[in-house]
């Protein structure tokens, strides 16, 4: 996987013009991703990515690239992926023994998966919120402070309060919470959970924040306040969020990225593919049709 | 879209086939997609038959007819109200998206043009009364009336040709539609020279020449709004807005 | 179902209707729901005579235990006129007023108090004569009685040469027969019609007094059942356990922790893992052999010793606390796991932060399952000799000790009839030890799953 080239930004690929009408299904050419896939100003940037699970691959041949301070919605259907890929891009992967991981996975033009990058030191870049709210059973403190505390963020106990605090802010959560930092995180809602979940991410100060599926186990409302909370973080952080909610995707995201078998079949602007998306899978998907 | 005459031979119209409305997982969802295009399409009907008794009322100063004209229109405001009704339903509940969501948005569109047209045609109904009280048709089987023939005659086949074109899901007629709107103004302008003419010689005929021109003005507008809707037909098939866009444009976008 | 179905069957419930084709829904079920019930209830009341049956058991075995063991918790005390007469000590009368109170003690300890005993045990029944009848007169205290007037003794020197009057115990054969109220007078077992009426002569003068046995508590194995007590055989089991515990907790955590979070997955982790489940299924007396060829033999550990004891049983204890720890492990759920490394922690930190602290609340109960286990094994102890005759209470983990089953056991080989008493009173001992370790591990465990 060496010499990769990695064409200038703006560049389109020449399949674009894949006619909607005339497309058969069935015959249907996927290796080669449908839209833009690249960043004026990328964050991370993911090259003829390939991920096996044992003899089972998982991703096939993706490039892409996600935008700094913007949100990328990865979506699909089940199985297609989307997750497996979001993992591989802060290397939760690697406690999987199976899995086996080839193509270039750059963060601000460094390789992740470089021998001497230890992924600690990744993931306390590439933080990461995931489906199912899962506090630390600790307090609320204890959980939002938990990242700074084996990171050796803070020096004394004044700092860390304050880490906690803005952390707290951020997430849109301290204000519910002020009064019972010490009581256990596990006894909040459900929507109350992921934001202390995001504002546990945020507290280690990540430059990329990964979301796989935040919202799916939430309410309306709740998913309301995550979606708008991650409309604010975008302004500090780069993030990419996988998700079965289209609507979610068309909402939140500046960029949609749809899978499809493990490939990348189309990205593009969001408010393109959610209008006019260029390949037939893509508008299958979103307008649930059959294909 | 030259494949389209040929697939259509195996699904019951070239609407349906073009954007796969029968493809949705959910069967209702495809069925309500159907029912919005049948409605749109009797309303597209029903102002084109309004259109074309408006006109051949004025032509032919039949005052019975023009009244049907008149009373009928309440038909077209009631279809478009339902439409509305329809699509406002289908977006609250379906959330559609994509090529849906641009069949839904040019259905709503595109009532508010039919419906314009519909509007237009009571005033053809309301002049040919007026004109059949002035006696104008039986002084003059003069040339305005013919010219004014002419131009119905035009519109009317422009209308149905995207009333076709719509059913079908007809890029390239859209276009060529689009393409011809200027015809129809130039026609207008000789009209109007004409009429002008006619009320300088005869001031006595001002009121009646008038009258003419507001019909020939009213197949403009018709005329104009025939073009809307083949820009909605564009815009639901290609994805692409060519509204206040030059046809060079316009195929520049889509070449793309 | 159509309308005509529902109006048909109404108007005949069809239980035995030839086209059963036309039964609706609703009737099928109906017809079949009885039937359901019915084997639901029978269930039900199986189930609830099982537990029944068990808990009958329980409670027969304990009342049975109970009852043979209550008389081991009480004994008779005989009130003698003892005079502790200088000759009758062996203490010639002229050196010892002269004598200092040290030399006093001293010549105290070496006195006859033997002597003292059946004298003063003469004069009380002065119609006793004859060498046999006077024989049979002693037996009826216990061997343990002339230390006990020594004792007495030497905590009051000033009583020396005067009369007083001192309990002792009775023997283990006359204890029996005052527990089991025969008639006054009446000979029994082991005792014969002259020592009954001595007896009687005793206890209607009030001479004879039920206590309750303190020394069951306080003093260790002895051959005289009214002697014997269980403190040696506690203090083994305690200090077998600590030995057990401190060895087979850390270790069987540390292995459950490493085979689950950290070794790798492959033939050779496999077959650790298969091996330690067999390991749990080895007799225990094969652990015994173990210890005795192994740490006795090679390593030269002394025997009968606690330590080795507590080594042998971990072996044995390792397997449940291993597999029950890494049950809990494995129960924690991945999601923490993820969280945590998601953060950035290290696998250690992961481990020892989140899924020690959460698999804690099993862990311990895995421990006390070992535990307890161990605490009623025999079979491998006896095979490193801890099944010795103890007098002494074993102090350290190197003396040599016994433990309360191994205890059990031998008193239950003892011909005497008072250690059948004794031998129920130890089980209800070791019973209620198990009764303490489960309350203490269902307190830590509480404690632990409320963090």
């Amino acid at each position: 996987m060496n010499a990769i080239k990695i064409p200038k930004p703006g560049h389109v690929n020449e399949a674009t013009q894949t006619d909607l009408s005339q497309t058969d299904l069935s015959k249907i050419e996927l290796s080669q991703t449908v839209g833009n896939i690249y960043a004026d100003n990328a964050k991370m940037s993911i090259r003829n990515a390939d991920i096996y699970y044992g003899d089972k691959q998982a991703i096939d041949n993706i490039s892409l690239d996600l935008a700094k301070n913007q949100v990328t919605a990865l979506i699909g259907p089940s199985g297609c992926g989307k997750s497996t890929f979001l993992r591989s891009l802060n290397r939760m992967n690697d406690t999987i023994d199976i899995c086996k991981i080839t193509g270039q996975f750059t963060l601000d033009g460094e390789d992740i998966y470089a021998k001497n990058l230890d992924p600690v030191l990744l993931r306390a870049r590439v933080g990461m919120v995931f489906q199912k709210p899962n506090p630390f059973p600790k307090s609320i403190y204890e959980n939002v402070a938990y990242g700074a505390r084996i990171h050796g963020l803070t020096n004394n106990k004044a700092e860390l309060d304050e880490i906690v605090e803005t952390s707290l802010q951020k997430a849109g959560l301290f204000n519910e919470v002020k009064d019972r930092l010490n009581d256990p995180g596990t006894g909040l809602s459900g929507g109350q959970q992921q934001r202390l979940c995001i504002a546990r991410t945020i507290a280690v100060s990540p430059e990329v924040i990964l979301m796989d599926e935040p919202a799916s186990a939430l309410d309306p409302i709740a998913t309301a306040i995550i979606e708008e909370l991650i409309d604010e973080l975008k302004e500090k952080y780069t993030i990419a969020i996988v998700t079965h909610s289209m609507q979610q995707a068309a909402r939140v995201s500046q960029h949609t990225a749809y899978f499809h078998m493990g490939k990348l079949v189309e990205m593009g602007k969001t408010e393109d593919i959610f209008t006019r998306p260029s390949h037939k899978l893509t508008e299958n998907y979103i307008t649930g049709r059959f294909g | 879209m030259t494949n389209t005459t040929t697939e259509s031979t195996d699904t019951p119209s070239g609407f349906t086939k073009n954007l796969h409305l029968n493809k949705h997982i959910s069967r209702r969802f495809n069925e309500e997609l159907e029912q919005v295009r049948t409605l749109v399409m009797e309303m597209g009907a029903l102002v084109e038959q309004q259109v074309n008794d408006g006109l051949t009322a004025v032509l032919n100063a039949d005052t019975k007819l023009a009244v049907k004209v008149i009373e009928r229109d309440h038909e077209v405001n009631t279809m478009e109200l339902e439409i509305d009704e329809y699509c406002t339903q289908i977006l609250a509940r379906r959330q559609p998206a994509a090529s849906d969501l641009r069949l839904i948005v040019s259905v709503l569109k595109s009532i508010t043009d039919l419906e314009r047209m519909g509007d237009e045609s009571v005033k053809f109904g309301r002049n040919a009364i007026k004109l059949a009280k002035g006696n104008f048709a039986e002084e003059e089987g003069s040339r305005p009336l013919v010219e004014l023939r002419h131009l119905g005659k035009h519109v009317s086949e422009t209308l149905n040709k995207a009333l076709t074109a719509y059913a079908q899901m007809d890029v390239e007629a859209a276009l060529e539609i689009i393409k011809n709107d200027n015809i129809v103004d130039e026609e207008f302008d000789n009209i109007s020279r004409l009429l002008v003419t006619k009320m300088m010689e005869n001031p006595r005929e001002i009121k009646n020449a008038l009258r003419v021109t507001w019909c020939a003005r009213a197949l403009e507008r018709i005329s104009d709004h025939t073009t809307n809707l083949c820009e909605y037909i564009i815009y639901l098939v290609e994805g692409k807005d060519v509204r206040h866009a030059t046809i060079e444009q316009i195929k520049a976008s889509m070449s793309n | 179902m159509t309308k005509h179905n529902i109006t048909k069957s109404k108007k005949n419930l069809p239980v035995k209707e030839s086209n059963s084709t036309t039964f609706s829904t609703t009737e099928r079920v109906s017809l079949g729901l009885k039937k359901r019930h019915r084997k639901e209830k029978r269930f039900k009341r199986v189930g609830l005579s099982a537990v029944l049956f068990g808990f009958l058991l329980v409670v027969i075995l304990l009342g049975d235990i109970t009852s043979k063991a209550l008389p081991a918790f009480h004994q008779h005390w005989v009130k003698l006129d003892v005079n502790y007469q200088a000759s009758w000590l062996d203490i010639s009368e002229s050196s010892s007023l002269g004598l200092k109170n040290e030399a006093l003690t001293e010549q105290l300890n070496k006195a006859n108090y033997r002597n003292v005993l059946r004298k003063s045990l003469y004069e009380m029944f002065p119609e006793v004569s004859g060498r046999k009848d006077k024989r049979s007169l002693t037996k009826l205290l216990s061997s343990n009685a002339e230390f006990t007037l020594k004792d007495n003794l030497l905590a009051s020197p000033q009583l020396f040469d005067k009369k007083t009057q001192v309990w002792v115990r009775l023997d283990d054969d006359v204890d029996s027969y005052l527990k089991e109220e025969f008639a006054e007078g009446e000979a029994g077992l082991r005792i014969n019609q002259n020592q009954a009426q001595w007896l009687a002569k005793l206890t209607s003068s009030e001479n004879v007094e039920s206590r309750f046995n303190i020394s069951f508590f306080t003093s260790s194995d002895s051959r005289e059942p009214e002697l014997a007590g269980i403190k040696g055989a506690l203090m083994g089991t305690l200090l077998t356990m600590f030995v057990t515990l401190l060895l087979s907790f850390p270790l069987g955590v540390a292995g459950a922790l490493y085979l689950e979070e950290f070794a790798p997955k492959n033939r050779l982790t496999d077959f650790i893992e298969i091996n330690i489940n067999n390991l749990a299924a080895v007799p225990s007396i094969v652990f015994g052999l173990l210890g005795l060829a192994v740490i006795i033999n090679l390593f030269g550990l002394p025997r009968s010793a606690p330590l080795v004891g507590g080594i042998v049983l971990t072996l044995m204890t390792l397997p449940t606390i291993i597999i029950a720890s890494r049950a809990a492990i494995k129960a924690v759920p991945p999601s923490i796991r993820e969280a945590a490394t998601g953060l950035g922690a290290s696998k250690m930190q992961v481990t020892f932060s989140h899924v020690l602290p959460q698999a804690m609340p099993g862990i311990i109960t895995g421990a006390i399952i070992g535990v307890a286990q161990a605490l009623g094994e025999t079979a491998p102890l006896l095979m490193i000799g801890m099944v010795a005759f103890i007098v002494d209470v074993p102090t350290s983990i190197v003396d040599s000790a016994t433990v309360l089953p191994v205890q059990i056991f031998l008193w239950a080989d003892s011909p005497e009839r008072a250690f059948l008493a004794k031998t129920s009173a130890a089980i209800l001992v070791l019973l209620t030890l198990l009764l303490i370790i489960n309350l203490t591990a269902t307190m830590l465990r509480s404690k632990f799953e409320k963090r």
